[in-house]
This record gives structure tokens, sequence and C-alpha cells, in this order.
């Protein structure tokens, strides 16, 4: 099994052909869908990427290192049971559907009895695996006294205290299970979130779902930087599934944590963003690109000429004033303004219509980071985000849920979550 | 998980199952004596399944004397594994559910002599012939097609008796509207409506002229053309919205008309049980539909009534399929009961003495409340859409 790492990356790129190699090598071993030949695999076109299958067993779960997929589904569930044996039975099943759908497979007969339902709802029927990866992680609220779980909260999974700027809507936020689905193909990752659902019938209930049509953030160097909404780069900075130390250090959780059924998990924390995107747009370009700290074409820090030119914070103006203003988006979220905090961002632009009150598009970044402890990484970094950012007069957090992720499973037969119910 | 099969594999399956029975085995000898009590040893008497990808469902043993067996279930890696069954014919005597990969379980049952399938749905190798030597213990209760055709027969019988009521609720309806009496009519109104939200989709099954009879007797204003809507609800608007009699005669005896012809039409009519699990379905589509959503009942607002109605006329027509499906899927029918109780216990959450209906006004429903009542109609509709095609082949 190869490690996330080795995972096969989704668009070869020239810049980064050490990235673009492993990938090949990673996609060899996980055998993708056609039973690719070894002497073929360097002339595979870059476009079947799109349709390759992501190993779901790993030591880390997939949907994390892999490089971000183009689509999203989320889902956080609350369990109705109170049967602790029905939810590990609950997670057992969910990982054999899992293992399923991300080789491309359907997870029982379309074709059953005349009087029976297909079992396997058939949307993704014919669609491959399109790199599906699926990441699912518990809410605080597991650790309640429902399951006698409560010894194993990690302190990590502390609940984010309020942060300056919140907005947040309790109905679309929180949740006992969370799951991530990406793939390149919307209809497979939405059939994750609808056949869980199903399969969850009686013994839990969808609490809130968001879906996101385009990735915000390269978590690979052989990935372009993608867009938000504001039609600016993000994620240049991002850790890279090819920066391993990167990894150690801020995003898999090591023998630090209290709770030995962590190791190799990670934090999941998910905000939805909402961006006033009507103010933003009569905003002027230069105004645009101070709010950030970065130009808007080219994506090149203010103090620079190209995208990956290192972000110079001390610089200044022949009047003395920073280059990079000192409430600039990129200062704040800078590694340097936290003690070299950083996390990994895998976020989603979203939109859900228009705002029936006012008429304004309801779009944003559907922001996703995962981290090795929120306590250090997302909840200070928002904090002064929340307080001091530029982009706060554009912006509104109106959700926000965190889940711990457990490691990867280790083949049929693990769940998610297995070692925390034994 | 459902019995996924095809026929061929059925009629495999099935021939040559009487064969087995007379041969019984002499290794029972040993026992001390025990009269009629289960003869053989405890190992022989315990199975040991193993389900794994490579090779699908396995089991140590595929000969076991008369008796009391046990099987004790593991599911390696089968990702595609969630149950094993223990099928006598289209009967499963025994079952273990909710085994996916890394769990594993016990069932246990009493067999008498025969040929036996262990079935393993989805699993590589999916059925294992199971030869049980020694002589059949008495069949406890009817046969399993006597048992279902009892159930539809005691349904046509809950339908007529309905039907009845409805009648006659009607006509007071339509006496208390003739009497120019608002009070008594809205109580009349409320008190018809479940007759008719019990048995919805029997009435959804006919079809007189343009309309189906369900739209003449309760279609939701602009479903129909204005010129065409009649029945419960323009009365209903009438008295709840307008607080008036007025103009309403002709629509009580139009209500009144129809319900009769509602009567005409069940006399008599009998029903295939797969019709019965169906019918129950489409009542609780009903429920979450148009009762959870306040449109049904949009100006009485007695909502949770015919909520409450919709589950009754399920939860009957599931009643009057138990004891056969019991024979045929004892767990699906255990786990079917368990769903309905726990709705009905939440419904009974709703109940208050202080309006006239029994039950909370929808108005007074939260948005946490419908999605809790909501989330226990689905919860009991997932298992209830496996019945259809277990009685059908029955």
């Amino acid at each position: 099994m190869p490690d996330e790492d080795e995972r096969a990356t989704l668009r070869p790129s020239r810049r980064q052909f050490v990235g673009a190699a492993l990938g090949a090598a990673g996609a060899l071993v996980a055998g993708g869908a056609g039973g690719v030949a070894i002497g073929r695999a360097t002339d595979t076109p870059a476009t079947s990427a799109a349709g390759k299958q992501v190993p779901f067993y790993g030591v880390h779960q997939a949907g994390i290192a892999t490089p971000a997929q183009d689509r999203l589904a989320f889902a956080a569930f609350d369990l109705t049971t109170t049967d602790r044996t029905a939810v590990e039975v609950l997670l057992g099943t969910w990982a054999a559907a899992a293992a399923q759908m991300t080789a491309g497979q359907l997870i029982g007969p379309i074709n059953t009895a005349p009087q029976a339902p297909p079992v396997d709802t058939g949307e993704a029927l014919g669609l491959g695996p399109a790199a599906l990866t699926i990441t699912v992680g518990f809410g605080p609220s597991m650790f309640d006294d429902r399951f006698g779980l409560a010894s194993k909260r990690p302190a990590a999974l502390a609940d984010i205290p309020p942060l300056p700027g919140d907005q947040l809507r309790r109905d679309i936020s929180g949740g006992d299970i969370g799951v991530q689905a990406c793939s390149n193909d919307p209809q497979v990752a939405f059939h994750v979130i609808r056949n869980f659902a199903r399969l969850a019938r009686g013994t839990a209930v969808m609490r809130w779902s968001q879906l996101g049509f385009g990735r915000t953030s390269s978590t690979s160097t052989s990935q372009d930087t993608p867009r938000n909404l504001m039609g600016f780069k993000d994620g240049t900075n991002d850790i890279k599934a090819e920066d391993t130390a990167d990894f150690d250090d801020y995003v898999w959780v090591g023998s630090e944590t209290d709770q030995p059924w962590m190791r190799g998990g990670s934090y999941l924390v998910t905000r939805r963003i909402r961006m006033f995107i009507e103010s933003w747009d009569t905003d002027y370009l230069a105004d645009q690109e101070r709010v950030f700290g970065r130009f808007k074409t080219s994506g090149a820090p203010l103090t620079g000429k190209h995208e990956f030119d290192p972000v110079d914070l001390d610089a200044k103006n022949p009047d003395g004033t920073p280059v990079i203003s000192l409430n600039a988006h990129i200062r704040l979220a800078s590694p340097s303004s936290h003690g070299g905090q950083k996390i990994l961002r895998r976020g989603y632009s979203f939109t859900d219509g228009i705002d029936q009150t006012t008429g304004l598009l309801d779009a944003g970044l559907f922001f996703i980071a995962y981290q090795k402890d929120p306590r250090k990484q997302f909840v200070p970094i928002q904090r002064l985000l929340g307080s001091r950012d530029n982009l706060n007069e554009y912006i509104q957090h109106t959700s926000s849920a965190l889940f711990a992720v457990p490691p990867g499973l280790s083949g049929a037969g693990d769940w998610w979550g297995k070692d925390l119910f034994a | 998980m459902s019995r996924i099969m095809s026929t061929t594999d059925r009629t495999l399956r099935i021939g040559g199952a009487a064969a087995a029975a007379a041969i019984a085995l002499s290794a029972c000898g040993g026992g001390s004596g025990g009269g009629n009590a289960p003869t053989g040893t405890d190992a022989s008497r315990t199975a040991t399944v193993t389900i794994t990808a490579a090779n699908g469902c396995q089991i140590s043993s595929t000969t076991f004397p008369a008796g009391a067996l046990t099987f004790n279930i593991t599911n390696k890696d089968a990702a595609a594994v969630s149950e094993v069954e223990l099928d006598s014919g289209e009967r499963i005597v025994g079952e273990k559910e909710n085994l996916p990969p890394g769990f594993s379980g016990t069932f246990s049952v009493e067999v008498g002599g025969g040929t036996y399938s262990l079935y393993c749905p989805g699993a590589k190798r999916e059925n294992i012939p199971i030869t049980v030597t020694g002589t059949a213990p008495a069949a406890a209760g009817g046969s399993v097609d006597a048992l279902l055709k009892q159930g539809t027969a005691d349904y046509a019988n809950y339908v007529t008796v309905q039907v009845g009521y409805l009648l006659k609720a009607a006509k007071t309806l339509q006496a208390a509207i003739d009497g120019g009496n608002l009070a008594a009519a809205q109580a009349a109104y409320d008190k018809a409506r479940p007759f008719y939200e019990k048995i919805e989709p029997v009435a959804e099954s006919f079809t007189i002229g343009k309309n189906s009879l369900d739209a003449d007797i309760d279609a939701r204003a602009n479903t129909v053309p204005a010129s065409r809507w009649q029945g419960f609800h323009p009365i209903e608007k009438g008295l709840f919205q307008d607080r008036s009699v007025h103009g309403l005669a002709a629509l009580a005896a139009g209500l009144v008309a129809n319900v009769k012809k509602l009567q005409h039409k069940v006399s008599g009519l009998t029903y295939q049980p797969y019709e019965l699990a169906n019918g129950a379905q489409e009542l609780l589509d009903e429920v979450a539909t148009t009762k959870i959503t306040g449109e049904e009942e949009r100006y009485s607002h007695i909502d949770l009534l015919d909520f409450q109605s919709n589950v009754e006329g399920a939860e009957q027509a599931f009643a009057d399929l138990q004891p056969g499906l019991a024979k045929i899927d004892p767990a699906l029918a255990k786990t079917i009961t368990a769903r309905f109780a726990a709705l009905d216990a939440l419904l009974n959450t709703y109940r208050t003495g202080s309006n006239p209906s029994g039950f909370d006004y929808y108005g007074a429903l939260t948005t946490a409340d419908k999605h809790k009542l909501a989330a226990s109609v689905t919860a009991v509709q997932q298992p209830l859409s496996q019945v259809a095609s277990k009685v059908a082949k029955a």
C-alpha cells in the first residue's frame, strides 16, 4: 500500500516532474480500474487521471494529502441511536461501502427483484472511481455520555471557542460524524453522501450538508493554484503532499497525542465562509490587492513578481509604510505571524443560490483545514484573522465544525474508529 | 440489506430439496437416552462460517443432525456482504444481519431434516447447500401462504370497516353543514379525516372518468382545476378559513356521494400481499411529502392527526403481513415492528387533550420537531421497502 505522499497526482506538470513521476508509480500500485500494464504507464494520457482510483486503505485516510480533487460533497451526521454497537456497525457498513465506491464499484445490485428497491441508488454507475476519496471524522459531541466515549476524547478536540466576527448558524454547524467526499466528478461525490445517509437510516440522520463546485487549494506541487470566488489564487503557500516533513510537523497526529487511537490521524475544521461578492466586485483593483497582499492576475506577493516568490513582510514603500499592509490577509495568515504554525487547507468554492432576504448571491468558500492540533493552529490563526483581516469587510463565517479524523484503515475488516470503540 | 438473487439461483437451490430427510445418522446412538432431546454432539451442532472477498462464503461442515444448530459467522474482508441466512426454499429459517467486514455474529435455529441453503448475499460464493439429517419437527403455525392469505383477508376487512366509518362521519359532517352549525361541522371534519387517511392508497387505485377517486375526495387546493375542486379540502377551507358553512352544502353532499362510490368499489375487493406492503409504503410517502410540510391541512392545521392516521394505516397493513413475514424473514419483521414502535412513541409526545384533533397543531411544531418526525418515518420506510419482494415471492 503506497503512502499518501506516493499517491497518484491529478495533473502532471512540467514544473514538478518529480511529483508527477511519483504519481504514476502510485497509480500503478493502486492498480486502476483498467488494470494498466506496467509498460504502458508512461504513455497513459494525463486525461485518464480524472477517472483513476485513489487507494482507500493506507496509513492515513485518503482525502487529506491526496491532491485536491475538483468537487466536494460534505455531510455532517447526528447519531439518533444510543446503542454503541449500532454505531460500530454503521461505521463498519460505511467503510465497506466506501471501499467499493472508491474503487468505482456499486455498493449492491441495481437489478434487484422487481418488487425490491435497487440496493445501490445507481447514479454513479459507469462514472468510474473519478479519484474519489471518503474521509470520516468524529465531532466533539460523539464524546458525550451516550456511548461511553468521554474518556477517549482527545484534548485537541476541544470545542472551538467563539472567535471574532463569528456569525455561526447552529443548524449548519457541528455534528457527531463528518464525511468528506471528494472526487473529480460531482455525481460520484454526491452518491457517497446520499448512500451513506441511506445506510444510516434508523441509526443516524444528516444534520447538514454542503456541496463544493471547485477546489480552492492545491495540495500538491503538481497542481496549479486555483482561484477562489474573489478571483485570487488561493493556497499558494499551502502545505503540499510532497512536503512530508510539513505533514509530520503540522498535519498528522503523532506520539504527542493523549489518545493513541488518533495516531496517524488529523483534526478537521470546516467553516462556511460567505463572501459578499457584490460588494467585492465594486472594490477597486488596488484595494483588492491590498486586502490580500497579492497581485490579482499573477498571484505574486506585492513584494515580488511571480506567484511563488517569497513574501517579504518587512518590505517598505518609499514613504515608510509596509508594502504588504499590516492587516493584509497573507500577512495575518502567514506562519511567521503564528510562531511558524501552518495548516493544510483543502477548501472548495460553493454557491447555495441567492440569499432570499437580500437577493444577493449566497456564495463563498467552504473552508476545510487539516492539522495536528486546532488549539495551536486553526484557533489562534482565525482569532487573529477574525479581529484584523482586511478581508473581514467582505466575508462572514456562517458555520463551524470540528472533527477528529482517525488514521487510515488497514484493510477490509477495519473501520473508522475501530480502536476508539475497542 | 435485501435478499438478492436471480430466479435461476432460486430454482437450483430448491431443486432436490426433499431427498435427504429419511437417512438418520447412527452417530447419535451414544447419547444417554434423552428421549426427544436433540441428538448429536455439541461440535456437530455448531458451524463456523467464514466470509472472505477471495473465496466468498465457507462453512466448516455441510451436514448436520436435526435439532438445534448454531452458526458462528465472521466476515473477514468481503465488502459486498453484510448478512448471512439459512434458507429453506423461500423461507429464511435463521439469519444474522449487520455483518460488514470486521464483524462477527451468531444465530441459532431449530431445524428438521431436509435440504437447506446457507445464503451469503453479495459473496463471491453465495450459496452453500446444507443437508440436515433426521426427522422434521412439527411445523409451528400455518404455512406462509396461508398466513399471508389470512393477512390480506384481514386487511380487506379493515378497509371495509374504515370506509363504513368514513361514510358515517361524512354524513355527520353533511348534517352539521346542512343545519348551519359551524362548530359541529368543524368537529365533524376532524372526526372524518382519519378514516380516509388510513386507507387512502386504496382510494387512489380507483379512477372514475378523468379523476381518480382520491382526487375527488381529497385533492388539495391548486392540485386540480378550481372548477373541479371538491371533497374534503374546499370544505376545510370554508370551515376553518372562511369560518362559515355558507355554500358548503353541495360539497358535503358530493363528498358523501363519492365516499359511497368508494364503499361500492372496495366491497368484495381482494388484495395481494405485496399490495399491502406497497400500500403501507405509499402511506408513509404521504406522510413524508404532504403531512410533514403542513400542506395537507393548510386551513385546519390538523396535519399531525392525518400523520398519525397514515401511520396507523401503514402499521395495520404491515401487521396483517407480519405473521407471514415473520416466517419468511423474522429479523426484518422484527426490525420493522421496532421502528414502527419508535415512530408511535415519538408521535405520542405530540398528543394533547387541549385540541379537538388530539394532537398539536402544525404551527406548534419546530423545525427540529419536523426533522425528528421525518427521520423516524424514513427509518421505517427503509426496511419496509424490502417487504413487497419478500411476500411476492412467497
